[in-house]
């Protein structure tokens, strides 16, 4: 009964934080200098063409009206379409729009949900690694405070967080690509494709997690149920096992949660360096081509994920540590 | 217990007497150790060539010299040069120097946004703890909104369809990042808030501003000021990132993210076009790092775990 | 069992010329010095001595459990006629079935993230391999009932978060004695709990170890707590054992100075007299007729908590239930209760810190509650608080002079030099030395920093102290040397007094009246010998019969001692509220919550046993509004 008293009160905030997005979002691309329409066009296109057709679209309303009738539109579903994308094929250049095109322009849940299970494909591979090898290094780092694995895991974290996703990707493709042959790096044709862009995101990922398993596994073994677990007969194992790395877990869980829009800042560029064809790219191309209802339905969409996310992340955490309310 | 034992609560107290004039604790702490005296050496290495480097070679990181285009760094190539040590791009500019006055550039953005997301961040993080209630709601909101888009996607958004100018870039880095801080902020001043000595302030009549600037403000910040030293090195990345991405300061200014922009489309035959101002960048950022982690393992310890 | 086969003759426990220490680089700083002693089987010895005096860490050597940087220097401990200082931690380990430990801080003692009962069933599986998890959790249950954790069976599955400190140690000494075992240390076990919870902790231990054949070596800073425990004290000092008696034998006649000392300043409830009394308090005793200066009326406050498991439900607690007094120019009015009675949210309303739910608090007669601006900066200035942290109630990194400054410029004083007399004039009537005045507080002890506390509330020349707790964080020597310094500071200010305290020996010794809460409501109000020798609430021969003294008790714990906890602030029972606890309930009590009953002239108690057949009749006559007694009926 309380979990879905705890899920309809998380959703509910979870609404307000995404209905925030979207006002910000919307607000900050009508605010800023620069004219989508004046692109799309083409710097040719005289005054009065771009005058009816910002017009027809109705971009020539006042913010809250057009803010109103497109938040009417996400609430039955509807993102918009792309100003400059047609519903088949490829982006079009700002240069070839003419009115002809313009009904066959595509949805933008479409764009999005095509591109979204790559991503997610990538995030996956991306969470296993960067898991597996912060654990090791972090747990044995947070197990031993001032010896040699806490400060393997010191130096570690500290030269992955220097190191530039873009650079690092560059390098990378390279090395692994160019110069070895052992995985391909540009665009997607399988799963080998994935595997760089996840190194590299993992690379990003990795320091936090690693950092906050030092501390959190350390703190943890100096609480005070660790060495009385001793006086009371508990072996180290088991005190280390069943209930240091319990606790633990928690703080982890968290900055999961907090880290998912890093991770996701971290895809776009990744995916952008890699041609992976995800939400990432999705995403550069549309700014970089002022497409503004898809960067705001990108928006939506990543916030409500994040809103998801920390729902999920809170449940597991609630159901590990019970003092945390839900 | 009608006779109270002074020593566990003296004792407590006794550390978290010691926790509080944590500046200088934690500086001395961190200052012994490795990775600090690391950092710090290699960050004045790396500051003191780009202070000076560019105007003593008296090389011009804009000036093109086609005889002397894609030179390869000393010692990794043909034809090298002592008179470009890192190389030169594919119109002859000399990598060393456009990579000193990338990283002039980077630094400086890096320490202002951090400084605008400071002044945002620790002055709602300070309203919202002190006052919590509907205040405290409403900020945290914006705060959980702001946290839930990529700061990278606000940035690009802001700068793709405006002019990035500095200030412009200065103000989108600061503007993306005080979450953090604001998070920070209202949970230590909810604790202070409601300690003993601010109690007693209250009693004695003062305001809460007065509370605020004079008691919370000056005890508050300087561990908060540790994290940021990290949150440069973040600011310097996302920086390049914008420049990489076209929307950074714009040419012919060098910055890393152009340079490795224009590099990577002659990764093939010159590798270090876009190589080699990385490696300058991940030194100064590994510089920053350690500062910036020993600073705050060293803030750990002394809180005893996390602060 | 093994136990059976020992002997009966040889000791559990033989420690022989133990001498313990902390080893750095610096070399070896020795803390205990060739300490030797014996424990017989089921007996139960004493070890008292004041803070600081080793005994934390004798304790933890008995058991083999030292950790770094302590180490053992020298000498044996011998469990069973076997050495078990060089152990393989395997053995030891196995050893720890038959040699129990409970410390001092109970709510860190389990993994708060799993159930209490499935921690206690994991040790009890780990130290005696091969019993079967469900036999381990009957066991478990059962035992949890014989500590009288009310509903054990689901209390078994509650986490470590949702017991109370009281009954959390009454869980881990199921957890010690589960196994079995031949020595239980009981290491300060009722010092963080009040007094009759701990009184019954000690009870439930000594019934437990008593079915079980376990011996007792209970460390306690108090000499009077041990009393009740153990049959012989061995008395510690600086690391030595400087004197061991039988318990009655060492309390009627100690011999080391140390143990002189140590009986001499336990405070006397009772057979003091009138000697301990203030002059000042005597001279009062009558005097109903000075002004009110402090009137609540009716006051509640309630707090509202989220509620754990609804979508907007929200938990009322009511933290303080219509409580109503006077407080007259001149009282030492003494508030006292066990944690969780209100009394620190009565401090709160008092100092305007927080506005009550309902009803009034008036100063002079003006509603404080109505007061903005200049009329609350006036209030600020006749109502000061000290309180109870020496350590977190000063400003940190701030110099003496400027944090006594501080309370002047906040009331707009500005004249430097006027600013700084004021404060060294301060200074010196609380007995700071004036080259304290540029020095932060680093390094000062918890009575110099309480001395600063007091001179911060004095300098703005108030007419009311409130005193939080303000003694209970410094030992006895200094508690007597502040509570001389508050007795002259009160004549030469003209001070009114507010004690806010759990200690009734302190209250007892310095308050003319006091009001005993709990559960949020005042339950009896009485002058300082009424409220000691004659108490008109059951709950109050409770805390007096709980009090660990050293005298003849004039109420017996046998007769008075309470069973349980207080019930949830939020799920309060209908009728009297004290009724779950009381040992003379009976149905009226059920039904009908009691008023404050006149008890003679000025003494009222809330009880139905209270018969009021004494009208007072002075209490008309004395003209003054008084407490209503009418009005103390609680909703």
């Amino acid at each position: 009964m309380f979990v879905l008293a705890f899920l309809a009160r998380r959703l509910v905030q979870g609404l307000v934080i995404v209905f925030l997005v979207s006002l910000l979002i919307f607000t900050l691309l009508r605010v800023v200098p620069g004219d989508p329409v004046r692109l799309m066009a083409g710097g040719m296109a005289p005054e009065a063409l771009i005058e009816q057709i910002a017009t027809s679209m109705g971009l020539r309303d006042p913010i809250l009206v057009q803010f109103g009738r497109y938040m009417g539109n996400v609430v039955q579903g509807d993102l918009g379409q792309s100003f400059v994308r047609p519903a088949n094929g490829a982006a079009t250049g700002g240069s070839s729009f003419n009115d002809a095109t313009r009904g066959e322009r595509a949805k933008v849940a479409d764009l999005i949900f095509e591109t979204l299970p790559m991503t997610l494909q990538l995030a996956a591979v991306t969470l296993v690694i960067a898991l597996v090898f912060s654990t090791i290094i972090g747990v044995a780092g947070g197990l031993a405070p001032g010896r040699w694995p806490d400060k393997v895991a010191f130096y570690v974290s500290s030269i992955f967080i220097s190191l530039p996703n873009f650079w690092l990707g560059i390098v990378l493709a390279l090395l692994f690509s160019v110069h070895l042959g052992w995985l391909p790096a540009i665009g997607y044709n399988g799963f080998a494709y994935t595997i760089l862009p996840a190194i590299v995101l993992a690379v990003e990922l990795s320091p936090v997690l690693i950092r906050t398993l030092v501390s959190s596994v350390s703190s943890q073994m100096g609480q005070s149920y660790v060495s009385v677990g001793k006086v009371r007969g508990l072996g180290h194992a088991r005190i280390v096992a069943n209930h240091a790395l319990r606790n633990a877990s928690v703080p982890l869980l968290n900055l999961l949660g907090v880290q998912f829009s890093s991770l996701l800042g971290g895809v776009i560029i990744v995916e952008f360096i890699f041609d992976y064809p995800g939400l990432g790219l999705l995403t550069i191309n549309a700014v970089l081509q002022r497409d503004f209802p898809l960067i705001q339905g990108i928006a939506i969409v990543t916030s409500a994920i994040f809103v998801v996310i920390n729902i999920v992340v809170d449940l597991v955490a609630t159901t590990i540590d019970p003092r945390l309310e839900y | 217990m009608s006779v109270v034992s002074s020593t566990p609560l003296a004792a407590a107290a006794e550390l978290k007497l010691l926790a509080r004039s944590i500046p200088r604790r934690v500086f001395d702490r961190a200052s012994g150790t490795l990775g600090f005296r690391i950092g710090v050496s290699l960050f004045l290495i790396l500051a003191l060539a780009a202070i000076f480097y560019p105007e003593i070679s008296g090389i011009d990181p804009t000036k093109m010299d086609i005889r002397a285009r894609l030179l390869p760094p000393v010692f990794l190539g043909p034809n090298w040069s002592w008179a470009h040590p890192l190389g030169t791009d594919q119109i002859g500019r000399d990598m060393l120097v456009r990579s000193l006055v990338g990283l002039r550039y980077s630094f400086l953005i890096g320490v202002a946004s951090v400084a605008v997301t400071l002044a945002i961040g620790c002055a709602l993080g300070t309203v919202a703890g002190y006052y919590g209630g509907r205040t405290d709601t409403v900020i945290m909101r914006i705060t959980d909104a702001q946290l839930s888009i990529p700061m990278i996607i606000l940035a690009i958004s802001v700068l793709g369809v405006s002019r990035p100018t500095i200030p412009a870039i200065i103000l989108v880095l600061g503007l993306s990042n005080w979450p953090v801080y604001a998070r920070i902020m209202r949970s230590v001043v909810m604790t202070e808030r409601r300690s003993e000595y601010v109690r007693a302030a209250q009693v004695g009549g003062s305001t809460d501003l007065r509370i605020i600037l004079m008691l919370l403000v000056p005890l508050l910040l300087p561990p908060i000021l540790f994290t940021s030293v990290l949150d440069v090195a973040r600011m310097m990345i996302f920086e390049s990132i914008l420049g990489f991405l076209g929307l950074g300061v714009q040419p012919p200014t060098p910055t890393f993210g152009n340079i490795i922009a224009d590099g990577r489309k002659y990764l093939l035959n010159a590798w270090w076009i876009a190589t080699m101002p990385g490696v300058f960048l991940g030194l100064t950022l590994t510089s920053i790092n350690l500062v910036g982690a020993s600073l705050e393992r060293a803030r750990n310890s002394i809180h005893g775990g996390e602060a | 069992m093994t136990a059976a086969v020992i002997s009966p003759t040889l000791p559990v426990l033989d420690v022989r010329g133990l001498t313990v220490g902390v080893r750095q680089q610096a070399g070896f700083r020795p803390i205990l010095h060739d300490i030797s002693f014996t424990l017989m089987p089921r007996e139960i010895v004493g070890i008292v001595g004041a803070s600081g005096a080793g005994k934390t860490v004798l304790s933890k050597a008995v058991v083999n459990w030292l950790e770094a940087p302590l180490a053992i220097d020298g000498g044996e401990v011998r469990f069973e006629g076997a050495d078990i200082l060089g152990l393989a931690a395997g053995d030891m380990r196995r050893l720890r079935r038959r040699v129990a430990y409970v410390g001092a801080n109970p709510m860190g003692a389990l993994d708060p993230t799993l159930p209490v009962g499935r921690q206690i069933v994991e040790k009890l599986m780990a130290v005696v391999p091969g019993s079967s998890r469900r036999e381990s959790e009957r066991r478990a249950i059962e035992l949890l009932e014989a500590v009288r954790i009310p509903s054990a069976k689901s209390r078994f599955h509650d986490y470590p978060s949702q017991f109370s400190g009281g009954m959390m140690q009454r869980a881990l000494i199921v957890d010690a004695l589960i196994t079995n075992p031949a020595l239980l240390v009981a290491d300060n076990v009722t010092q963080p709990l009040d007094v009759t919870v701990g009184a019954q902790v000690i009870r439930l231990m000594k019934e437990l170890a008593r079915d079980f054949d376990t011996a007792v070596l209970f460390v306690s800073s108090s000499l009077p707590v041990a009393r009740e425990a153990a049959s012989r004290i061995l008395v510690m000092g600086e690391g030595r054992i400087v004197e061991e008696q039988a318990t009655e034998a060492l309390i009627a006649n100690p011999r080391h100075a140390y143990t002189v000392n140590l009986v001499e300043q336990t405070p006397k409830i009772w057979s003091g007299g009138a000697a301990t009394q203030p002059q000042a308090t005597q001279s009062l005793e009558t005097g109903s007729d000075r002004e009110v200066v402090i009137s609540l009326r009716d006051v509640s406050q309630i707090y509202r908590v989220k509620k754990r498991d609804s979508f907007a439900g929200v938990n009322e607690v009511r933290a303080v239930r219509d409580v109503t007094f006077d407080i007259r120019r001149g009282d030492s009015f003494g508030i006292v209760g066990e944690s969780g009675c209100g009394k620190s949210t009565l401090m709160r309303l008092l100092s305007r810190l927080e506005l009550p739910e309902s009803g009034e608090l008036l100063c002079h007669g003006g509603d404080i509650g109505k007061l903005r601006g200049k009329g609350l900066l006036d209030f600020r200035k006749r109502l000061q608080l000290v309180l109870q942290d020496p350590f977190g109630s000063l400003p940190p990194r701030t110099a003496v002079g400027r944090m006594l400054e501080e309370p002047l410029r906040a009331h707009g004083w500005r004249d430097r030099k006027v600013i700084r007399e004021r404060v060294l004039k301060v200074m010196g009537d609380v007995g700071l030395a004036p080259e304290l005045y540029e020095e932060l507080p680093l390094g000062l002890s918890a009575g110099q920093r309480q001395r600063i506390n007091v001179a911060r509330a004095l300098v703005l020349d108030p007419e009311i102290l409130i005193m939080d707790e303000t003694l209970s964080a410094l030992d006895q020597t200094e508690q007597f040397k502040l509570l001389d310094l508050f007795q002259k500071l009160q004549r030469e200010y003209d001070l009114t007094y507010i004690f806010i305290s759990h200690d009734l020996a302190m209250v007892r010794k310095v308050c003319n009246r006091v009001a005993v809460m709990y559960l949020g409501a005042v339950v009896e109000l009485a002058e300082n010998e009424r409220l000691f020798f004659d108490p008109g609430h059951p709950y109050t021969k409770a805390l007096l019969s709980a009090m660990p003294v050293l005298e003849t008790r004039r109420y017996q714990p046998e007769d008075c001692l309470l069973d349980g906890e207080p019930p949830s602030p939020i799920d309060l029972p209908t009728g009297c509220c004290f009724k779950t606890r009381c040992p003379l309930a009976f149905d009226k009590c059920d039904t009908i919550s009691p008023s404050l009953m006149a008890r003679g002239n000025r003494n009222f108690a809330a009880c139905h046993l209270v018969t009021s057949q004494a009208a007072p009749p002075n209490s008309q006559s004395g003209g003054q509004p008084g407490p209503r007694e009418t009005e103390y009926q609680s909703a």
